[in-house]
């Protein structure tokens, strides 16, 4: 059996809230009273307005294990890796470990902007925990890494940014330690960036045994890399095991996104004198086993409305597809003659393997005549679609709004070598 | 599930009163060093003047406090050029205040760091005082060069084996602005009111510090007040060595000694009682 790298046991962690103000001192006098006055401190601590960003998290972590950490902001997993790195200290519990520990919460801590690529390879290093010897020893490697010979003697303040996270990432990829922890690293830079730090990451932890703690919202990442998973919701753990099984869980819990209305009361439904919802759907056509929409799969809106309008022209209903961040997918329209009023329903499939991953959000045109619009009812609908790849050691970021499944063909048309 | 009972390492809430671990200062040694390095290196980084004004603070300062001192109040300089009288006290005043004022703002200034990765918080104030007393010393030779030249071209300075004092008065002021520093950062932290209350005192006790005047122009009565403050033992003793203009009594000296002993003890141990705390109110 592997050794135990971590225990945790019963960590707890209180937060205290409230504004910090000119009443902080007499505050904190009365709250030192009172403690003085009893010995139970926990009695005084339940009065106050407080947080427990962690409470109750045990867990062990066995010797080149990568253990992942999931869960929404707020769930205490910065918190976590925070006291696991000595940052802040646990309310109450213990955690206990063997190990040299290396904590990567960010790139390029300590980098200083007036100071050279050379000098700050050696501040950064010194300040994560690096030997002067260490570094000289990889110093060149480092350099190689980053890609940033020609400029190691400016000041990195000149850099630009994408030189500037290579180089914090090269000093970072070449520490040492025995137990890594690595939180979000890779919501910053490009691809390829993303990429690098990924296949190091597996690098780390198959070839050289290391054990890894990684805090990631990138799903797909998380799954190729670790052994094992544990869910944190308000600070509490309340999954753990097979990554698969764990995310299965943790998205089907917390993409709870707006996929049905119905306006029962016509009163208050949103629209016009025009147009009246009734009622909206967004359908997913899910595979068997399957919890939460992938790429793969074909996603039906449906929907139903009042039709009052008694002015000449026919109907037309548009669906706009947006990305989260706003960028206009598709723009696409019944067609037809309809100009009858009353209660209309209709729907419209996505298909699958057509969008790409990422969060979207749905608008419902309503013109009338070409022209004429009747109602605009804006974002109505918003879905998740998880990213599904098969047989790829390739984590990043896939680009682009949509991912339609035709391929390149290659032909070969002359071979050298038979 | 396996036991384990030999941990390398245990995290855990309560920090014991007077655990220093001095030890672990000394294995982030590079660290200390490195830090030193970015201060000196960085602090002079695109100035006209360069590390030149680690001289020219200190001349234009003497020279303004003889116009208004010497020539203008006529305070008294125990008969020692005035110019020769104000520097040393200026380079010693400077170098306390610049020492407790990085100190004070350690946890302010470096909470992104402190936020983002472990290593002893000591660290920072010690490389603090580290590169301020590198200026000392390059501020000293000017000193040197200046006294040198009133030492051969005059009869009016004389030194004496209070010379051999000299490292004992630059650890003492060091000792008392890292313990005044590292109680003021801890206190600051929480509540920054103190701050404003810090500098403002700060400005008055330098007229409480001997640095325009000489202790002898205290009125006896108040003197032992006066002899309270470490800097003033510092300084005199100072003067005493290169001018032998005056006496310091060794029970004032001995007394400076044991209070920064018991500051520097208080300020490390709140220090480190409370530096991972703070980083939760901060």
């Amino acid at each position: 059996m592997s050794n135990i790298m971590i225990r945790a046991e019963n960590i707890s962690k209180v937060y205290q809230l409230g504004k910090l103000g000119s009443g902080r001192f007499r505050e904190d006098f009365r709250y030192w009273l009172q403690r003085k006055a009893k010995a139970d401190t926990n009695s005084t601590l339940a009065d106050q307005n407080i947080l427990w960003a962690l409470k109750d998290v045990s867990f062990e972590v066995t010797q080149g294990e990568v253990l992942g950490l999931i869960g929404n902001n707020g769930a205490g997993k910065s918190t976590l890796l925070k006291i696991i790195s000595r940052i802040t200290s646990p309310t109450s519990g213990i955690v206990m470990g063997n190990g040299r520990v290396a904590s990567l919460l960010e790139v390029g801590t300590g980098f200083h902007g007036e100071l050279t690529g050379r000098e700050n390879i050696f501040l950064n290093g010194s300040i994560l925990g690096m030997k002067k010897k260490e570094i000289d020893e990889h110093f060149e490697e480092i350099v190689d890494f980053s890609g940033v010979e020609k400029f190691i003697d400016t000041p990195v303040k000149r850099y630009s940014s994408g030189m500037y996270t290579r180089l914090a990432f090269a000093v970072a990829a070449h520490m040492d330690p025995e137990i890594l922890i690595v939180d979000e690293v890779l919501a910053v830079g490009d691809a390829e960036f993303q990429r690098k730090c990924l296949s190091k990451m597996k690098e780390v932890s198959t070839k050289e045994g290391k054990t890894v703690l990684f805090v990631s919202h990138n799903m797909q990442a998380l799954k190729n890399l670790c052994n094992r998973a544990i869910t944190l919701h308000e600070g509490r753990i309340v999954d753990m095991g097979e990554p698969e099984k764990v995310i299965g869980n943790y998205l089907k819990k917390e993409k709870q996104l707006t996929t049905t209305l119905h306006f029962p009361d016509i009163e208050s439904a949103p629209g016009n004198e025009s147009i009246r919802i009734m009622s909206v759907e967004l359908a997913p056509a899910l595979l068997p086993g399957q919890a939460v929409p992938d790429i793969r799969t074909p996603l039906t809106i449906s929907f139903a409305f009042w039709h009052t309008d008694q002015s000449r022209g026919s109907l037309i209903v548009g669906i706009h597809l947006f990305s989260i961040s706003g960028e206009f997918i598709f723009d696409i329209c019944s067609n037809g003659d309809l100009s009858a009023t009353g209660l209309v329903e209709g729907s419209c499939t996505i298909p699958g393997n057509f969008l790409n991953d990422g969060a979207y959000y749905i608008s419902i045109v309503f013109v009338k005549d070409t022209t004429k619009r009747l109602f605009y009812y804006e974002s109505c609908l918003s879905f998740d679609l998880e990213d599904y790849r098969a047989n790829t050691a390739w984590y990043g970021k896939w680009k682009g709004s949509v991912r339609p499944d035709f391929p390149v063909v290659l032909n070969v048309k002359d071979a050298t070598n038979s | 599930m396996q036991k384990q009972t030999e941990w390398k390492w245990k995290i855990q809430s309560e920090t014991r009163w007077f655990r220093w671990n001095l030890s672990e200062i000394w294995q982030y040694k590079d660290l200390l060093n490195r830090f030193v390095r970015r201060d000196i290196i960085a602090n002079y980084q695109q100035t006209v003047l360069g590390p030149f004004w680690i001289f020219l603070q200190p001349i234009l300062t003497t020279l303004v406090y003889w116009l208004i001192f010497s020539r203008i109040a006529k305070i008294s300089t125990n008969n020692i050029p005035p110019l020769l009288f104000y520097l040393p006290g200026i380079i010693i005043w400077s170098y306390f205040s610049d020492c407790l004022n990085t100190t004070m703002y350690t946890f302010l200034q470096n909470s992104a760091l402190f936020g983002k990765v472990y290593f002893p918080r000591l660290i920072v104030p010690l490389s603090n005082v580290l590169s301020q007393t590198i200026r000392l010393l390059v501020q000293l030779l000017l000193f040197l060069v200046l006294y040198f030249y009133y030492y051969f071209g005059t009869d009016l300075v004389h030194p004496n084996l209070y010379i051999l004092l000299m490292p004992l008065l630059l650890c003492l002021t060091a000792a008392f602005s890292l313990g005044s520093g590292l109680i003021i950062s801890v206190l600051t932290a929480k509540y920054r009111d103190l701050d404003y209350a810090i500098q403002f005192i700060l400005r008055l006790f330098m007229f409480a510090t001997p640095v325009v005047y000489p202790t002898s122009l205290v009125p006896q009565k108040y003197q032992f007040i006066f002899w309270l403050n470490p800097l003033t033992a510092v300084i005199e003793s100072f003067r005493a060595a290169f001018f032998s203009a005056t006496v310091v009594r060794t029970s004032y000296l001995l007394l400076s000694v044991f209070s920064v002993i018991a500051l520097l003890t208080i300020g490390l141990t709140l220090f480190k009682r409370r530096e991972q705390s703070i980083m939760d109110i901060i």
